[in-house]
C-alpha cells in the first residue's frame, strides 16, 4: 500500500525531477539508486557482505555520526534563544528550562547527545583498534580520526561553558589553567584562549563562536573527508583483503585537456578488488534500510534520555566561591586526577603523549596482521599495550568521578565526605 | 618573442619566481599573522588591579576575604599584608582553613602556611603577597599588580 503510493508518488514527473529514479525493481535500478542521489551517492553502489553484519562495527561510526548530525540541529535550535553573555546566558538558560516550549527537551537532548557522542567516539575508536582496521592503507584515516576524537573532545569542552553556571565556570576555570602549564607558550595561550587572564565575558565569548561556527565547521569537513577516505581506502577493512599495492598511473593515461579531480588518482584498491560478485550485496536496499534502523533507535533513546533526565543546571557563576569539590567535564577527570598529583604530567605531558602515540600507531605497527579481525591473536603485543592504557585511563576517570570528595579527598561513593561550609 | 629565449628567459622566470611567489608568499604569512594578533586583546574589562578597601580599623584580627578582589588582607596587631586568594594550582579560590592559620584549596587539597608557602597538595607556587599601601583619606589599597614578599608589611 505505502509502496504503491510510493511508487506513483516517484512515477509523477515531479517526483521524477526530484529523485530522479524511481522505487527501484531491477538490479541496474538498484545501482543507479546508489549512484544518482546525492545523499546516497556517499556510498558504494554495492558493498561485501561483511559490512551488513552487525559484528563488523557495532554501528558505532554511524551512530557517532548520526549524534553530531542530532547535535547540529538541536543546537542550531537552542541559538534561537541562546544570548552569550554573561548576564543573559544563565537567564536564557533558565528561559529554556521553563518558559520555551520544549526548550527542556532540546536542551537535554542537546546535552544528552553530546555526552554520548563523547562515548561514541571513543568506542568507536576502541573498535577500529581492536579488528585492526587502522593498517595501510587506511593509517591516514586513522589520523583524521584522531582529530575528530580531539575535536568532538574540545566541541564538548567549550559548550560546557555556555551555561554560565557553577557547573560550566569552575569546570571551564581548572581546565583552562591546565593549559597554563605548557612550557613557555602556555601562558599566552590560555591568555588567547580566554581573551583575558580569568573566565570571564571575553571567554564566553570566545568559547561560544569556537562550539557554534569554527569547531563543528572544521568536524563536519573532516567527517566528509574520513567517510570519503572509507570508502577509497576499499570499504571497511576485513580478512584476506588484497595487499594494498601503489598504482603508478602512466602519465599517459590521462588526457591533459581535463582537469581531474585528485580522487582519480587515489589508489587501486576499491571495494571490487579481490571480491567475488556473489560476496557483494546492493547498497539499496540491504545497507540503506539498516543504517534508518539504527538512526531511528538512537532517535528513540535519545529522546527517552531527555525526557525523563533533565540536564543539570546549578546557581549563578560565583567566581569566589568555587563548589567543593570543583570538578573537570567526566572525560577529563582521569587527567584531573594525575592534575591532583602534578599539573605539568597530568595537564600536558600525558594527554601529549597519548595524542602522539594514538597517531604514530599505525605507522609504528606495520604488520599486517588481523586486519579485520577482533581480538586477532597475532596482535597480542598491540593488544595488551592498547588495553592498559584504557583499563588505566578507565580506572584514573572513575577514581577521579566518584571516589573524590570535598578538598579533593579520597572518598567512597555509597558514604560521601561531607565538609562544613566555610569562610 | 624569438629574442627573448636565453638569458632574457632565464631572467624573467626568475622574476616571476622570486618576485611573483614572494610576494604571494609574504601576503599569505602577513594575513596569517595579522588574524593572530587580531585574537590577543588590547582591552581588557576586567577588574581594576588596585583596590581601595576600608580605614585599617575596620577589620579584625586575621584573614578577611576580599570578595571583588579575590584576595585576603591578613591583620596582625598593627601591621597589614594582603594575600592573593587564587589557588597556583589550576585558579580556584582558597580557604582559611579550620586553625586560622594558613590557607587550604578546596579543589585538589593545597595547602598553604601563613606566609602562603605550600606545605602540600599539588600547588608549585606560593600564593602571591600584594604590596598594600595607605591612601590621603587614611583608607587602606591594595596593588595586585605589585607583587612583594611575603614579610614587607604595612604599619600603621
Ligand atoms: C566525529 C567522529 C567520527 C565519525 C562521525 C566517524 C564515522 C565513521 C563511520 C561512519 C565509519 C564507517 C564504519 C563504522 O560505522 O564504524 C568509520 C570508519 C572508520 N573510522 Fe571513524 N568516525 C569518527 C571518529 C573516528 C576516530 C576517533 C577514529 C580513530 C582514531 C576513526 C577511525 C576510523 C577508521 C580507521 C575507519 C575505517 C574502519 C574500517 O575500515 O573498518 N574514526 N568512521
Ligand atoms: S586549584 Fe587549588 S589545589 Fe587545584
Amino acid at each position: 500500500m505505502l509502496k504503491k503510493l510510493w511508487a506513483q508518488l516517484l512515477g509523477t514527473r515531479i517526483g521524477r525531477s526530484v529523485f530522479r529514479v524511481g522505487l527501484p525493481a531491477s538490479n541496474l535500478q538498484r545501482a543507479q539508486v546508489a549512484i544518482s542521489s546525492f545523499l546516497l551517492h556517499m556510498q558504494p553502489a554495492k558493498v561485501h557482505q561483511r559490512t551488513l553484519k552487525f559484528s563488523t562495527t557495532l554501528g558505532l561510526g554511524l551512530i557517532t555520526l548520526y549524534l553530531f548530525f542530532i547535535l547540529i540541529i538541536t543546537g542550531v535550535l537552542l541559538m534561537f534563544y541562546y544570548v552569550p553573555s554573561t548576564d543573559l546566558a544563565y537567564q536564557s538558560m533558565k528561559d529554556l528550562e521553563f518558559v520555551v516550549t520544549a526548550g527542556m527537551v532540546l536542551r537535554n537532548m542537546h546535552r544528552w547527545a553530546a555526552h554520548l557522542m563523547v562515548i561514541f567516539v571513543m568506542l568507536h575508536m576502541c573498535r577500529v583498534f581492536y579488528t585492526g582496521a587502522y593498517k595501510q592503507p587506511r593509517e591516514f584515516n586513522w589520523v583524521i580520526g584522531v582529530i575528530l576524537f580531539i575535536l568532538t573532545l574540545a566541541l564538548s569542552f567549550t559548550g560546557y561553558l555556555l551555561p554560565w553556571d557553577q557547573l560550566a565556570f569552575w569546570a571551564i576555570t581548572v581546565g583552562s589553567s591546565i593549559a597554563g602549564y605548557a612550557p613557555i607558550v602556555g601562558e599566552k595561550i590560555k591568555f588567547i584562549l580566554l581573551g583575558g587572564h580569568t573566565v570571564g565575558q571575553a571567554a564566553l565569548l570566545r568559547f561560544y563562536v569556537l562550539h557554534v561556527v569554527l569547531l563543528p565547521g572544521a568536524a563536519l569537513v573532516l567527517i566528509g573527508i574520513h567517510l570519503w577516505r572509507v570508502r577509497k581506502d576499499g570499504g571497511l577493512a576485513r580478512p584476506g583483503e588484497p595487499a594494498f599495492t601503489q598504482e603508478e598511473l602512466p602519465a599517459t593515461a590521462l588526457p591533459t585537456t581535463k582537469s581531474y579531480g585528485l580522487m582519480e588518482l587515489a589508489h587501486g584498491t576499491t571495494p571490487a578488488v579481490g571480491v567475488e560478485p556473489d560476496d557483494e550485496v546492493f547498497t539499496w536496499p540491504n545497507l540503506i534500510f539498516r543504517e534508518i534502523l539504527v538512526f531511528m533507535l538512537v532517535v528513540v533513546l535519545l529522546l527517552v534520555l531527555a525526557i525523563f533526565w533533565n540536564a543539570p543546571l546549578e546557581e549563578f557563576a560565583n567566581p569566589v566561591h568555587p563548589p567543593n569539590p570543583a570538578k573537570a567535564p567526566w572525560y577529563f577527570l582521569g587527567l584531573q586526577e594525575l592534575v591532583s598529583y602534578s599539573a605539568l604530567w597530568g595537564g600536558v605531558i600525558v594527554p601529549a603523549l597519548i595524542v602522539v602515540a594514538l597517531v604514530a600507531l599505525p605507522y609504528l605497527d606495520r604488520r599486517r596482521a588481523g586486519i579485520g579481525v577482533w581480538f586477532s591473536r597475532e596482535r597480542k603485543v598491540a593488544l595488551s599495550i592498547f588495553s592498559i592504557c584504557l583499563v588505566t585511563m578507565i580506572v584514573l576517570t572513575i577514581i577521579g568521578s566518584v571516589f573524590r570528595g570535598p578538598n579533593w579527598s579520597f572518598q567512597v561513593p555509597w558514604k560521601p565526605n561531607i565538609v562544613a561550609e566555610e569562610r | 618573442m624569438n629574442s627573448m629565449s636565453g638569458a632574457n628567459s632565464n631572467r624573467r622566470d626568475f622574476f616571476q619566481l622570486v618576485l611573483g611567489w614572494g610576494a604571494a608568499l609574504f601576503a599569505f604569512c602577513a594575513s596569517l599573522a595579522g588574524a593572530a594578533r587580531f585574537m590577543i586583546p588590547n582591552v581588557l574589562y576586567e577588574p581594576n588591579q588596585r583596590c581601595k578597601l576600608l580605614k585599617p580599623e575596620e577589620y579584625e584580627e586575621g584573614a578577611t576575604f576580599i570578595a571583588e578582589s579575590r584576595l585576603f588582607l591578613v591583620r596582625k596587631g598593627n601591621t597589614f599584608r594582603a594575600v592573593s586568594g587564587v589557588c597556583t594550582h589550576l585558579g580556584c579560590t582558597v580557604l582559611r582553613n579550620s586553625k586560622g592559620n594558613g590557607f587550604h584549596c578546596p579543589c585538589h587539597g593545597s595547602q598553604f602556611n601563613e606566609n602562603a608557602v605550600v606545605t602540600g597538595g599539588p600547588a608549585p607556587r606560593p600564593l602571591p603577597w600584594y604590596l598594600v599601601e595607605l591612601s590621603r583619606d587614611g583608607r587602606l589599597v591594595v596593588n595586585a599588580a605589585h607583587v612583594v614578599a611575603a614579610d614587607k608589611y604595612l604599619v600603621v
